[in-house]
């Protein structure tokens, strides 16, 4: 058992969960090897998790970064600064509006409109203008609540500066 | 076992624990986040396979596999043509527990990226093996999800027949995720109850701290200043969960919220008219012309005999109506009012009135779905119709004039439209 551990580096079940599992994959894999399309089909398996991981996650975590930097600054003294950072509501419906454009890009930027229209008989413009008013929505609805979040803090300032020139109620 | 040799110190860039710096990474962030995808991973398996199921792959050609799926029918038993509602209803979860995963699967993959970047990349044979398995997991889920995703919008950018992929690269997606969660979920059940399910979420952004950095896991060795509190981005991710699924929801449910489904493809119709609804292929889509329907059309009957009827004659014969949805396989569904003759009257007009399986054969010319096998239950229930108008109104041309299938609780691809031949035959 130690010898089998030293060896493979784990226990033997965990070896057998693994030979289970790429059993499977095997058994799906000979299912589509005879089939003509068989490499563009591994070719966009292997694309798909290049695209995630080395394409995707890259620029928006680059693109995260830019935005931080530009809306409250390099250094990390950012949250004194402001009395309540913006950068979530930036950042938030950013996200939302980026994510229903990267699930449904193809009805959004009419990709294949021609086909889409010719099989449903919808038009498919509408598609463009619903997520302009999906993004003008969140937008709004973040600006709205920054705005009412940053009356808080003020009228919070207020009574703070307030505070000292109040006589207390017990009158000490 | 000879070990790879790699030098101790890592290269800079990535594969440096210091090089990452969120602090909000950490074994509970992944281990919340992967109990939110688990059971939604579950029902879409689930529901996608019971989608092969509804297609009765046993009978006839029904099946669209190659070999039938498995090479062994799998699928013993008939689907049932009760209630009505049924593949509406695991086709629509099939579709929004889909679309409800991605917000969290693109949030749970964030949250592992530095697993990615480990050092030293393999540590032994258990270690590159599992992480042989990560690959599939991670180029699975994005496969089998991003293929569902865009089949919905009729956009095929690639170069092999979706369904196979599709079918096939969820027993790969799903091989792996089985090997991911026995492995891994005793260390989430350790996190939860270290660190507990939901405490990590009460505090705001100033409350805000790492999580502990532990060699081998992903929370960061030197963790930046946080940005935002955990609560707000599980909220944000949740939110886009459930909008996704609200999407998909509203073309399922229909009616008046259907149009709130905004982005999904199926969120919008045709007009108020009686044959307004929607259409998953027209007439013009399939090379359906007027000239194939017109008066000159007739429904040929095969069985013990052979017999032909113009629509006038069909319109003849006893009427039945009934409320019933047409499901797609791309997850919308619409409940309209169908009338027309029963499967059964038509079965024992062709001279086989017992248990009997129909091959309906459509006008259309090619596509994988121009001949259907119907099993005997979907022959002789009650409300299985060769439905003549909807709504009152004669079936429009893209709705299957002059006459289509329609069967309780089937696929919608098997409601056959502009039906030109039934052959009944006794089971």
């Amino acid at each position: 058992m130690t010898r089998f551990r030293s060896a493979y580096g784990d226990s033997p079940l965990h070896l057998l969960a693994v030979l289970a599992s790429f059993a499977i994959a095997g058994y799906a894999f000979l299912r589509i090897v005879e089939n003509p399309s068989a490499l563009g089909t591994l070719v966009w398996f292997g694309g798909a998790a290049v695209a995630h991981d080395l394409i995707a996650f890259p620029l928006y975590s680059a693109l995260n970064l830019v935005a931080h930097r530009g809306i409250e600054g390099p250094d990390e003294a950012w949250e004194e600064r402001r009395r309540v950072p913006l950068i979530n509501h930036v950042r938030i419906p950013a996200f939302l509006s980026a994510l229903a454009l990267l699930m449904f890009f193809p009805l959004i930027l009419g990709l294949d409109a021609a086909n889409y229209e010719k099989d449903a008989g919808l038009s498919g413009d509408i598609f463009l203008t619903r997520w302009l008013g999906l993004c003008a929505v969140l937008f709004l609805g973040s600006a709205v609540i920054y705005a009412l979040r940053l009356r808080r803090a003020q009228r919070g300032d207020e009574d703070e500066s307030a505070e000292p020139a109040e006589p207390s109620p017990e009158g000490t | 076992l000879p070990r790879p040799k790699f030098p101790e110190e890592p290269p800079p860039g990535p594969t440096r624990p210091s090089f990452w710096r969120s602090p909000l990474r950490g074994l509970w962030l992944t281990s919340i986040l992967g109990s939110a995808l688990l059971p939604l991973i579950i029902i879409c398996a689930v529901t996608g396979f019971l989608s092969q199921a509804a297609y009765n792959p046993g009978l006839g050609h029904n099946s669209l596999l190659p070999d039938g799926g498995l090479g062994i029918n799998l699928y013993f038993f008939h689907w049932p043509t009760s209630p009505s509602w049924l593949y509406a209803f695991t086709q629509g979860l099939h579709v929004i527990s889909g679309l409800a995963a991605m917000p969290i699967l693109l949030a749970k993959l964030w949250s592992v990226m530095p697993k990615l970047f480990e050092w030293p990349p393999v540590r032994g044979v258990a270690h590159a093996l599992e992480r042989l398995s990560l690959a599939l997991l991670v180029g699975g889920s994005v496969f089998v999800f991003g293929t569902g995703l865009l089949n919905i919008q009729v956009f095929y950018p690639w170069p092999f027949r979706f369904l196979t992929a599709h079918y096939y690269g969820a027993f790969v997606f799903l091989a792996a995720f089985g090997l991911h969660i026995f492995l891994k979920i005793p260390v989430a059940l350790r996190t939860f109850r270290e660190r507990g399910v939901l405490r990590p979420l009460r505090p705001g952004l100033s409350g805000t701290v790492a999580e502990p950095y532990e060699e081998g896991h992903v929370a960061a060795l030197e963790p930046a200043r946080p940005t935002i509190s955990r609560r707000a981005l599980l909220a944000t991710v949740g939110a886009a969960s459930v909008g996704a699924a609200f999407m998909a929801v509203a073309q399922t449910v229909g009616g008046p919220i259907r149009q709130f489904g905004l982005l999904t493809p199926r969120s919008t119709q045709l007009d108020s008219g009686p044959n307004g609804f929607q259409i998953n292929k027209t007439a013009a889509a399939v090379g359906i012309g007027p000239e194939q329907t017109g008066a000159a059309w007739r429904l040929r009957i095969e069985g013990e005999s052979k017999r032909e009827f113009s629509r006038e004659q069909l319109l003849a014969m006893p009427q039945h109506s009934y409320d019933l949805p047409i499901a797609c396989v791309e997850g919308w569904s619409t409940t309209q009012h169908w009338t027309g003759v029963r499967l059964r009257d038509l079965a024992a007009l062709a001279g086989v009135p017992g248990s009997a399986e129909v091959l309906v054969e459509s006008l259309q010319k090619g596509g994988a779905l121009r001949e259907v096998t119907l099993s005997s239950g979907q022959v002789a229930a009650e409300n299985s119709l060769l439905a003549l108008k909807v709504n009152g109104e004669d079936l429009s041309l893209d709705h299957g004039f002059p006459a289509r299938v329609i069967v309780p609780g089937a696929p919608g691809v098997h409601q056959t439209k502009w039906v030109a031949t039934m052959k009944f035959q006794a089971v």
